[in-house]
């Protein structure tokens, strides 16, 4: 089934990833970051100088112990970088170059016929899936935890397209990876039980009847050849391709329930070790943004140190690196590592520059949704496209929530974001329950954080919100 | 513009914390940002910041100053008309320009007065609170000088600005956090503690300056209609403003061309205002039907052309904190507002002019209104929930 998005904006940064891939060679080191997973407590599991293989357990979540965060390269354990209060910042693991990893069984999916067979069938996923690490790349909603051990879900989702600024193409990274990805959705199918693959729009509108077979294919068959899952075609503006988008469309949250989200690269991890009983959390990354030099896609381990990337900025100004989309991605400094599950290293030139009667002027260069700036304005013409400068600028100062509008108008799902945002303000937990807290994660309330003439960190306000129903209880 | 950088920059450090002008420092800040936009870039000073890395380009300074650029045909349609209504009353034959200066010097005082008494308090509280201050006066303030008679006596206007400022704003926690518009809740207190300045024949009309004799009174077409006298006005004057009333909201024709602004730019809600006027009109029309008296037969499209109608629905009943912030509110709110505004002028013979007391009736039932609308949405998914649950069971 098609889903039309119509509330919601495109922002265009210029620097999207070209399609060729880069292979990273030697990178060193790698690290594990507790701050991937939301309301993680590590407890420590090997100590400096420790030999690791890929999959050696490093950490535990002392909520649940028995989940293992595992190395994603084999070699030694060169550092546990500590931060305030000694709060555990990262595990670096110095990569010895191998790659050996620790062997898991591999299974056979098909040969299971009687109900017995595959209550059996189930549980051996489940605790190899745990054993793995592979447990740690799955995302539970509501909360955005890694799933507990028991968790019940009522089905998977997967985004397999993306419509954030700075696009990744999920059909060009996978392209190798069709068994793997197969492999991973039939694995999850067994688990759980119904798999949702939610695809971005079709290229060409016609009825694919109307080809000839000279004409290219309207898109890359990946996703649709996929079995085990419902394909679902999602088109129109982002958010469409955030994943609580399109739970809210297929079958949204109600309280008690549970999913589990995936990313697609994920996937194919979880395919790769049950196919071949090999740990290789590898992926392809893009690299991009509107001061990247040469912008292309890299494949790599994740996990690994930013510098070793060799990222060329094009102005000698300084530079922020941003894990995942600019929209609700995470800030790291060059010393830092990629966060897990991340697709794209968006790199943005910081915007720590005084703007003279910044507030007055007409201005051409900066990207407004509200129609005050010209820029914003005439953008809305046909055929006049101008070329807007993106930088992490906040661009005024924080005020208390002021205009109504703007946030209905980002926000397709059925909730009513303002009512919901002040709810978690003031921390009523019944009232944010009502107004669908459940429904929501940080980044399906970005746009309305971009957007925000007030200038309110929103994400941060619904991720605090969130963290504190779940302790309650 | 470096020199002007530089010179915050020096004074900075003076007025930051441990400085000599400590106390000073919101004062200093809106200054400055004032004069540039700040350099503060998105999460600065947490470490692994996780949010929104870009930001939209407007602010609420930006969103403020295009009301204010909005207002301004209906201030310089308006400060003509003071000088064109005492050179027409008092037969002094002046040209353009003389009425355009005249009107110009009998609008300055207001118009100081009401921001240095607002801007004073705001800038007294930001720094108590140790806030920055918030740019919403800078529209309320002008929108206050615009809507008093031209001869409202500065000390009231200034208790007026005072009142609504620190009673309409800053006991709630100051702009965003206030339930009424403050600039009505200005003009509400001068109304209904000076009565005699604020309504009748004699308060409309400027006396030229210098002048000894006896005052000439001039009549607003609502005043008119109140005491059953015909309209002396037509149609056509009032849509284009030469007709006695408060300073700045006599022209329909300056109004529309604000509102072609504010909706251009999405500033103010376009479902507030059709609403306001659907609202109005069929109120009108209502009446029409009924024709009871002089005043119900009344063609229903005066009632925008008369009054603050025109100014309240496109500048006031459109203010985002005191509306209902919910588009199926704001329609309800909007109505509302149109006809509760003409059933007060047709129906209550206390108060010539319903637009005020409208919008500030609806201010306070704003709340409500979204709380009814968004009620409808939290039943819908208790539904939803309670449907999962018994699939389950």
């Amino acid at each position: 089934m098609t889903y039309k998005i119509t509330k919601g904006l495109d922002i265009n940064i210029p620097g999207t990833a070209q399609r060729h891939i880069a292979e990273l060679a030697d990178a060193k080191y790698y690290a594990v970051k507790p701050s991937d997973y939301v309301g993680m407590v590590p407890r420590l599991l090997v100590a400096e100088g420790d030999s690791v293989k890929a999959g050696t357990p490093l950490l535990e979540d002392k909520q649940h112990p028995g989940i293992p965060y595992v190395s994603p390269v084999s070699g030694v354990v060169h550092a546990v970088v500590r931060g305030e209060k000694r709060a555990l910042l990262a595990v670096v693991v110095k990569s010895d170059g191998k790659q050996e990893s620790v062997c898991f069984p591999t299974f056979d999916l098909d040969k299971c016929d009687t109900a017995a067979d595959k209550t059996d069938l189930q549980s051996n996923l489940r605790k190899q899936m745990i054993d793995s690490g592979l447990w740690t790349l799955l995302r539970q909603r509501p909360f955005g935890i890694v799933p507990p051990p028991d968790s019940k879900p009522k089905a998977v989702f997967v985004s397999a397209f993306d419509s954030s600024p700075l696009p990744v193409n999920y059909e060009f990274v996978l392209q190798d990876r069709v068994e793997d990805f197969q492999m991973g959705i039939t694995v999850l199918a067994s688990i759980v039980g119904k798999v949702h693959i939610s695809i971005g729009k079709l290229e060409n509108k016609k009825p694919p009847r109307s080809f000839t077979k000279n004409m290219k294919p309207p898109r890359e068959p990946f996703f649709t050849n996929i079995q085990n899952a419902e394909i679902h075609s999602f088109e129109g503006k982002h958010p469409a391709s955030l994943v609580g988008t399109q739970i809210a469309k297929i079958d949204p949250i109600n309280k008690g329930e549970q999913v589990w989200t995936v990313n697609p690269q994920d996937v194919a991890i979880i395919g790769h070790l049950f196919r071949t009983g090999e740990y290789r959390p590898e992926r392809t990354v893009a690299l991009c943004g509107p001061v990247v030099k040469d912008p292309h896609y890299m494949r790599l381990i994740s996990g690994v140190s930013l510098r070793s990337l060799g990222i060329e900025s094009t102005t000698g100004n300084d530079i922020r690196f941003i894990c995942g989309n600019v929209l609700s991605g995470t800030a790291e400094s060059i010393d830092g590592f990629l966060s897990s599950s991340c697709d794209k290293v968006s790199v943005l030139p910081e915007g720590d520059y005084y703007d003279f009667l910044g507030w007055l002027r007409p201005n051409f260069k900066k990207f407004s949704f509200s129609r005050t700036f010209l820029s914003g304005f005439l953008s809305r013409f046909k055929g006049c496209t101008p070329k807007y400068d993106f930088d992490t600028g906040r661009h005024g100062s924080h005020r208390p929530l002021f205009v109504t509008g703007e946030f209905e108008k980002l926000t397709p799902l059925d909730i009513y974001p303002m009512q919901l945002i002040k709810a978690c303000i003031i921390g009523d937990i019944e009232l944010m329950e009502n107004l669908g807290i459940y429904e929501v994660e940080p980044e399906d309330l970005a746009l309305c954080e971009f957007a925000d003439t007030s200038k309110t960190e929103i994400q941060a306000i619904i991720r605090n919100a969130l963290e504190t129903i779940r302790k309650d209880g | 513009m470096m020199f002007i950088r530089d010179i915050f920059d020096k004074l900075k450090p003076k007025f930051s914390k441990g400085g000599r002008f400590e106390k000073f420092s919101s004062t200093f800040e809106a200054f400055e940002s004032f004069a540039f936009t700040p350099n503060t870039v998105t999460g600065s000073g947490q470490r692994a910041y996780k949010g929104s890395h870009i930001r939209d380009a407007v602010d609420l300074k930006r969103t403020i100053i295009t009301v204010v650029i909005a207002l301004m045909p209906a201030l310089l349609f308006g400060m003509w008309n003071i000088g064109h209504q005492t050179s027409v009353a008092y037969s002094l034959d002046w040209g353009f320009w003389q009425e355009f200066w005249n009107g110009f010097l009998r609008m300055l005082p207001i118009i100081v007065v009401s921001y240095v008494v607002g801007l004073v308090i705001e800038f007294f509280f930001a720094e108590i609170r140790h806030e920055e201050v918030s740019e919403g006066f800078i529209g309320t303030g002008m929108i206050i000088a615009m809507i008093v008679p031209v001869t409202v006596p500065l000390w009231q206007l200034a208790l007026a600005v005072a009142f609504a400022v620190v009673i309409g704003k800053e006991v709630f926690g100051g702009s965003g956090y206030n339930f009424l518009n403050p600039a009505l809740v200005a003009r509400a207190f001068l109304f209904f503690s000076y009565p005699t300045h604020m309504s009748g024949d004699s308060v409309w009309i400027a006396t030229p300056f210098h002048f000894t004799g006896d005052a000439v009174t001039g009549a607003t077409p609502l005043g008119q209609l109140m005491a059953s006298q015909p309209l002396s006005a037509s149609a056509i004057d009032m849509f284009i403003g030469t007709i006695p009333g408060s300073t700045c909201e006599t022209s329909v024709v300056a109004i529309l061309l604000g509102a072609v602004l504010l909706l251009l730019t999405g500033i103010a809600s376009w479902r507030i205002m059709l609403s306001v006027v659907i609202g109005g009109g069929l109120m009108g029309l209502l009446f029409n039907a009924i024709g009871a008296n002089e005043y119900m037969q009344l063609p229903f499209y005066y009632h925008y052309l008369m009054g603050g109608f025109a100014f309240g629905c496109v500048f006031m009943a459109t203010d985002p904190v005191t509306a209902a912030q919910t588009n199926t509110g704001k329609w309800i709110y909007g109505f509302l507002i149109g006809a509760f505004a003409v059933l007060l002028r047709v129906l209550n013979p206390a108060y010539p002019e319903g637009m005020m007391l409208a919008i500030l009736l609806m201010n306070c039932f704003a709340p409500l209104i979204d709380h009814c609308v968004v009620a409808r949405n939290i039943n819908k998914r208790k539904k939803r929930w309670l449907a999962a649950e018994r699939r389950t069971v």
